[in-house]
């Protein structure tokens, strides 16, 4: 453990513009400080990460991923937030079998007034993916 | 005109693609008229220093079958490269890596252990036997397709190739009348582009395998559950296997615009799965019926496990790979 204590993980957080996105630019506005060991990606919808776009974030060295949505059936584009998350389920299987934890990829549903509870999520997701350490695939080019 | 030199080799290979050459019947007596066999392993008994003695691109073309597994084939890849102008990535093992890639989901002390036992066992790169030393090619880490050790010119897609295509590849070669370097010998876009089967686009409500049901030969087979990989893989074949009434198992490898085939299949079949509940019961029971997916990365990278964005064994607790 004592190695990876200096590790700062880096976290890609792709956020549904309608309701967490907006949870995390109140967490701005309101000076609610969250680590910043994340960098966020807004998106229309959840439906719209591809597993493609979650495995390039992780050959670019990313240490996890959060994905933060609607809740389930409030999407504003019916159930696509689902099958983001059926992509997101069938994907954990597939990273288990080539040796990466599942738990690096996160999903969660924020609605828009929720800042505190983004920032807790952001704060238990950074602390997760530090006891982890380091993706085994940053070292591959 | 001067009788055409070419050569055929394998690497880590079954010997499926070998066979698939003589496929294509009387034709190949076309080859042998217009074509003479520097190289063929299987079924002439040229020696790899007769190889080396040609100069550099004497051949003119090499097809190439099996992946890159050990040293021999990683430096037979090399020389084979520097004796010939234009070098064929031939199947699946060599344009993607192939069913054997799916070792990649191992490291190689895993797949020693399971094969030989004990690491005193495991054979080494040399070793003294009888007085004599003995040099085995050692065994790489990984396995790749061709294209991670030499530039390949051409891919002729397939496990084994299938005849139609491998008969339109050996009617260019003879009239000298190949493409440009980069092409494909199959289609540009998906299986389901060229399949004949009606689809609906119904919702999956279930997964079936092929011996848990008989499909119905008119529909489309992803529609009645079965994974059928057309949808992310490269047609051309002229879907030999749905007009069995077999799935697509995706040997060709994706299509031309797709750059990952298990996610791009991954990302469609998570799609068009529903039970008809909405809300909470809705994402339990789509993921229900993901869960009767047995083996997700034989049936999503069958081929393509050692091509795949990962394409490898990585190992949490290290940090590191392996
Ligand atoms: S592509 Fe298929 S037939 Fe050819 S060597 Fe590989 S496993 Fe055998
Ligand atoms: S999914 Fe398979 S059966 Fe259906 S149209 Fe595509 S290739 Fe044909
Ligand atoms: S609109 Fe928010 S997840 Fe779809």
């Amino acid at each position: 453990m004592n190695e990876k204590s200096g590790f700062e993980p880096k976290i890609v957080a792709f956020l549904c513009k309608w309701t967490t996105y907006a949870a995390a630019d109140l967490c701005g506005v309101s000076r609610m400080p969250y680590p910043p060991n994340i960098s966020i990606i807004r998106v229309n919808c959840t439906g719209e990460i591809t597993a493609d776009m979650i495995l390039s974030a992780f050959e670019d060295g990313v240490d996890g991923i959060l994905i933060g949505g609607c809740r389930p059936g409030h999407c504003r584009y019916e159930d696509s937030n689902l099958k983001g998350s059926n992509r997101v389920y069938l994907l954990k299987r597939a990273l288990k079998e080539f040796g990466l934890n599942p738990e690096r990829i996160r999903e969660v549903g924020i609605a828009g007034a929720q800042g505190l509870i983004f920032q807790r999520a952001v704060e238990k997701f950074t602390a997760d993916i530090r006891a982890l350490g380091p993706s085994p695939v940053t070292d591959h080019a | 005109m001067d009788k055409l030199k070419i050569g055929i080799y394998w690497a880590a290979a079954c010997g499926g693609c070998d066979c698939s050459l003589l496929e294509v019947n009387e034709q190949i007596l076309d080859v042998a008229a217009g074509a003479d066999i520097l190289l063929w392993p299987c079924a002439t008994d040229a020696k790899y220093d007769d190889l080396r003695g040609y100069s550099d691109r004497e051949l003119d073309i090499v097809l190439f079958n099996g992946a890159i597994r050990t040293e021999e084939n990683r430096d037979m890849a090399q020389l084979i490269r520097a004796k010939t102008k234009r070098l064929v990535a031939y199947g699946a093992c060599a344009h993607t890596g192939g069913v054997i890639g799916l070792a990649n989901l191992s490291t190689r002390a895993e797949i020693f252990t399971t094969v030989f036992g004990a690491e005193k066992e495991w054979p080494q790169a040399l070793s003294n036997q009888a007085g004599h030393q003995l040099h085995l090619p050692a065994f790489l880490d990984h396995l790749t397709p061709l294209s991670d050790v030499v530039d390949v010119d051409y891919v002729i897609p397939g496990c084994p190739p299938p005849r139609k295509i491998v008969s339109e590849f050996f009617s260019a070669l003879l009239a000298g009348d190949l493409p440009e370097p980069g092409a494909v010998f199959a289609a540009e876009k998906n299986l389901c582009d060229e399949c004949e089967r009606e689809r609906e686009h119904t919702q999956i409500t279930h997964i079936l395998r092929v011996h848990e049901a008989s499909p119905d030969p008119e529909k489309c087979l992803l529609d009645q559950g079965f994974l059928c990989m057309g949808p992310a893989t490269r047609g051309g074949c002229g879907a030999v296997c749905p007009n069995a009434n077999m799935p697509c198992t995706g040997c060709a490898g994706a299509p031309a615009d797709v750059s990952d085939q298990g996610t791009a299949m991954l990302n469609t079949l998570a799609s068009l799965v529903g039970t008809g509940a909405e809300g909470e019961d809705q994402i339990e029971g789509e993921n229900a019926i993901l869960e009767q997916i047995d083996d997700v990365i034989g049936t999503f990278y069958r081929y393509a496990a050692a091509k795949s964005l990962f394409g490898r064994r990585y190992r949490e607790q290290h940090g590191q790979t392996n």
